[in-house]
């Protein structure tokens, strides 16, 4: 077994160590008030929220995978048709924060309110991240076997429930973490939908009674519950398996009477994920007088680019260090690095922006309010979004190309970066770019820490909802849609492309 | 580069110190003569930047005081300055309500503000140790939908009547529904608080904020709200008048539904640039701003307010002093146990 080279160790332990402070600011706010975080917890209503939260994040975990898995399932195998437009449908969702659409909903349906509107909005918000990872691992797996299942009589159903789905299923079950933990930890749509979760629970303990240790207490909960949510993760997943390096002509598997059914979901689903935003957004800007100074909205396009393009940057390097240490290394330490990066990734923003500013305010003055600690609150909240999607990719690639490249001889570790990162590279663009579309979204953290004075859309486009202005609020809603949907057709390309290089 | 690392290991021991004594005790209000001079300013602001930056052009070129605004939420602001404690960079903090003023209060993070500047403002509307001061007022009250409301309620307590089921627009998680709430229980106790609070469970719809209310009234969603004044003012400006569905009413007498409330400042580190911002704040010109702009009520004496509205002096409000609302746990406990939030 080869050693990992130092700069993956030391890239990985600092992130660890990020990972820790909100956790250490978590257990020293408890610390000053155990009593009272006890008597907040010990309450009927810490069971009801449990219940909640459960109910929310299993459903809609269940859910987006479904949705995501039959998304990338049709466009990518069958003969649906349409396959590029369908691909594109699918991850448009992705572009859209998940406040503006709870919203758009909201405003298109005004009556709604509780779980299942809650369910409706985050299953749609999140089933992107499945479709893309699975839509990915689909193509890179190998079809051969499928063909073999089929010849020897079993059904398309029974082929894909034996031998499609185990090939796709660490990719889908990594996705289905992360749409697990989004789901753990989001507060603006759950809020405008009123559900009372985890998550609504502690910013209202901070907003509303300004009890920071109550907050705490809730807040500690919630990292329980996403070790067990990891816990089950690690247990379902299964072995990555590694791909063929050759490729075979694949044969597209016929719906047969199924496929209108099949072009019909799929519309539907577009509909009410891409659909109903883009209505209510564009509704604002034609109801409202408010207008929107283009001075304005160059500085925020340009604030939110930077910043996106900086942490995409930032978190991709930190992301590759872990993934290439846990998967081709398989060291403990490597491991513990892993989930401690996993174990706050349900924490509300909040939370984690108001641990900066403890520490920042308080022990590095220096830095507090600047780029660099938004960067940093960043790299905490976002890299375990880009390390779901590079692990698959990365891990993908046989070792025996590995073993091959040494033996021709390049040395040891070099294999690296000479065979595994240029086969994963795709994977890895992916997951850069993903992380970027979720910087571009995020609001709660960029709001409490951006240095004063620097704007984002998603800065403009709450302050612009908080007056009421939507006619001023649409435009940043709509470059923010704009700007997001980029990424995720870039991701859509790379998928469509390999797809016909196989074909071809 | 030491000096980086003695700095951040006394600001731990800072740190530790302020730990101990959890809520130091304020600086004496009448200390003017030691006052920091400073010829800059940080507003953190939870009030928006459409409204407050207009605001700070006038107070740049009337003092020459650079000024740096944060913008944010209230409640967030008040959230960050807990956490920045003894450190925070800012220098005023302008809130939405009372409440998020409050905290900042209680953990004693606020200089006091002087007498002349106080006693500019009606006592009701100023902290009680003087470390906050209202700014502008906002009335609680009534929208509602006239082709579907004939008769409308005399007192807030109407509402819980079973003929409003289904009806009526409240939002539980907003501040000033809270205010609100406190102020029913310091008048009319705990248990009537509760009875009105499990009959809104039944009758009420709830919303996340004051202009979803609005808007669900508008749209004909639901028959009436409880609300702030100046949000139909703003829609109204948005959509024009003449488009505007809903009406507002007062409740008659001095109905607890007609509260007021205040958006107001606190002093986080005191220098000559705070004490002038909150100057410049109650002066006529700023407050005539905040009446032309947002339809607030004005604090300070002697100043109309726009076309449409009823004078804070002719309204009929309750007798409440902003001060004593400050038992929000209790209110949200209420609040909870009614199922709303």
């Amino acid at each position: 077994m080869r050693k990992p080279p130092p700069i993956l160790k030391a890239l990985g332990i600092t992130a660890a160590i990020a990972a820790v402070i909100p956790l250490g600011y978590l257990l020293f706010r408890l610390g000053e008030g155990i009593d009272k975080a006890l008597v907040e917890l010990l309450r009927p209503r810490t069971l009801e929220l449990l219940f909640n939260t459960t109910l929310l994040v299993v459903s809609v975990t269940l859910t987006a995978l479904v949705i995501g898995f039959l998304q990338a399932w049709l466009t990518t195998r069958t003969n649906l048709g349409f396959g590029a437009l369908f691909a594109v449908l699918a991850t448009l969702p992705l572009a859209i924060p998940s406040y503006v659409m709870a919203f758009s909903f909201t405003a298109t349906f005004p009556s709604i309110s509780g779980f299942w509107p809650s369910w409706l909005v985050m299953s749609l918000a999140t089933s992107p991240y499945v479709f893309l990872v699975v839509s990915a691992a689909l193509v890179r797996t190998d079809t051969s076997s499928e063909e073999v299942a089929r010849t020897l009589g079993l059904t398309k159903w029974q082929v894909l429930r034996r031998v499609t789905w185990p090939q796709v299923r660490p990719a889908a079950t990594a996705a289905s973490l992360l749409v697990a933990l989004y789901t753990l930890s989001e507060f603006g749509a759950i809020a405008i939908l009123r559900f009372d979760t985890f998550t609504r629970a502690i910013y209202n303990a901070y907003r509303l009674s300004f009890d920071r240790t109550a907050a705490a207490a809730l807040a500690v909960v919630l990292v329980m519950i996403t070790l067990l949510v990891i816990w089950f993760e690690r247990r379902y997943r299964g072995d990555y398996l590694s791909v063929s390096a050759a490729s075979q002509k694949r044969v597209r598997i016929s719906l047969g009477k199924a496929r209108p059914l099949a072009i019909v979901s799929l519309i539907a689903l577009a509909i009410l994920g891409a659909g109903v935003p883009l209505y209510s957004l564009v509704n604002w800007s034609i109801v409202g007088s408010s207008t929107a100074d283009i001075t304005q909205i160059l500085e925020a396009l340009w604030g939110s680019l930077s910043l996106a393009a900086m942490a995409g940057a930032l978190i991709t390097v930190f992301a590759l260090a872990i993934a290439l240490w846990v998967v081709r290394y398989k060291t403990k330490l490597g491991t513990f690095v892993e989930l401690s990066v996993w174990a706050n990734h349900a924490l509300p923003a909040i939370v984690v922006a108001l641990a900066l500013i403890f520490v920042g305010a308080n022990l590095v003055p220096w830095v507090y309010q600047t780029t660099a600690l938004l960067l940093f609150a960043y790299l905490i909240l976002f890299l375990p979004n880009a390390l779901s999607t590079m692990a698959t990719p990365i891990a993908q690639v046989p070792r025996s190309l590995e073993d091959v490249a040494n033996s021709l001889g390049v040395k040891g570790n070099r294999s690296i970066f000479k065979v595994v990162l240029p086969i994963a590279a795709p994977g890895i663009l992916a997951g850069a770019a993903l992380v970027a579309l979720t910087v571009l979204k995020e609001l709660p953290a960029t709001l409490l820490l951006r240095p004063t004075g620097t704007e984002t859309l998603a800065v403009r486009l709450w302050s612009s909802t908080e007056e009421l202005a939507f006619a001023q609020a649409a435009p940043y809603a709509l470059l923010l849609v704009v700007l997001g949907g980029l990424p995720a057709l870039a991701l859509n390309r790379q998928a469509r492309k390999a797809l016909s290089e196989v074909r071809n | 580069m030491k000096r980086p690392l003695i700095a951040s290991l006394a600001l731990i021991s800072a740190l530790v110190m302020n730990g101990c004594s959890a809520s130091a005790p304020n600086p004496n209000p009448s200390a003017t003569d030691s006052v920091q001079q400073k010829d800059s300013l940080v507003l953190y602001s939870g009030r928006a930047e459409e409204l407050i930056q207009p605001l700070i052009d006038m107070f740049e070129e009337e003092t020459g005081i650079t000024t740096e605004v944060r913008y944010a939420g209230s409640a967030e602001l008040a959230a960050q300055i807990l956490e920045e404690g003894q450190n925070s960079p800012a220098d005023v903090f302008f809130s939405q309500d009372a409440g998020a003023l409050g905290a900042i209060s209680k953990a004693g993070l606020f200089a006091a503000v002087q007498d002349d500047l106080t006693s500019l403002v009606a006592s009701d509307y100023v902290a009680r140790d003087k470390t906050w001061v209202g700014v502008s007022g906002r009335v609680r009250t009534l929208v509602y939908n006239p082709t579907k409301v004939v008769n409308v309620p005399n007192t807030v307590f109407d509402l819980a009547k079973p003929e409003w089921k289904g009806r009526i627009a409240i939002a539980p998680t907003n501040a000033s529904f809270q205010a609100f709430v406190t102020a029913m229980r310091i008048v009319s106790g705990d248990d009537a608080t509760t009875q009105w609070l499990e009959a809104m469970k039944t009758n009420a719809i709830v919303y996340e904020k004051n202009g979803a209310i609005l808007d669900a009234v508008e749209a004909g969603q639901v028959d009436a709200g409880l609300i702030n004044h100046y949000y139909w003012f703003a829609k109204a400006k948005e959509v024009g008048v003449a488009k505007m569905a809903s009406k507002l009413t007062a409740f008659e007498g001095n109905d607890l539904g007609n509260l007021v409330n205040v958006a107001g400042v606190g002093i986080v580190n005191d220098n000559t640039a705070s004490r002038a911002f909150v100057k410049f704040l109650l002066s006529e010109k700023a407050q005539r701003y905040f009446v032309d702009v947002t339809a607030e009520y004005p604090l300070i004496a002697g100043i109309d307010v726009v076309e449409g509205i009823t004078p804070l002096s002719e309204l009929n409000i309750p007798d409440i002093d902003l001060s004593d609302l400050d038992t929000l746990d209790k209110t949200l406990e209420l609040i909870r146990a009614a199922g709303l939030i």
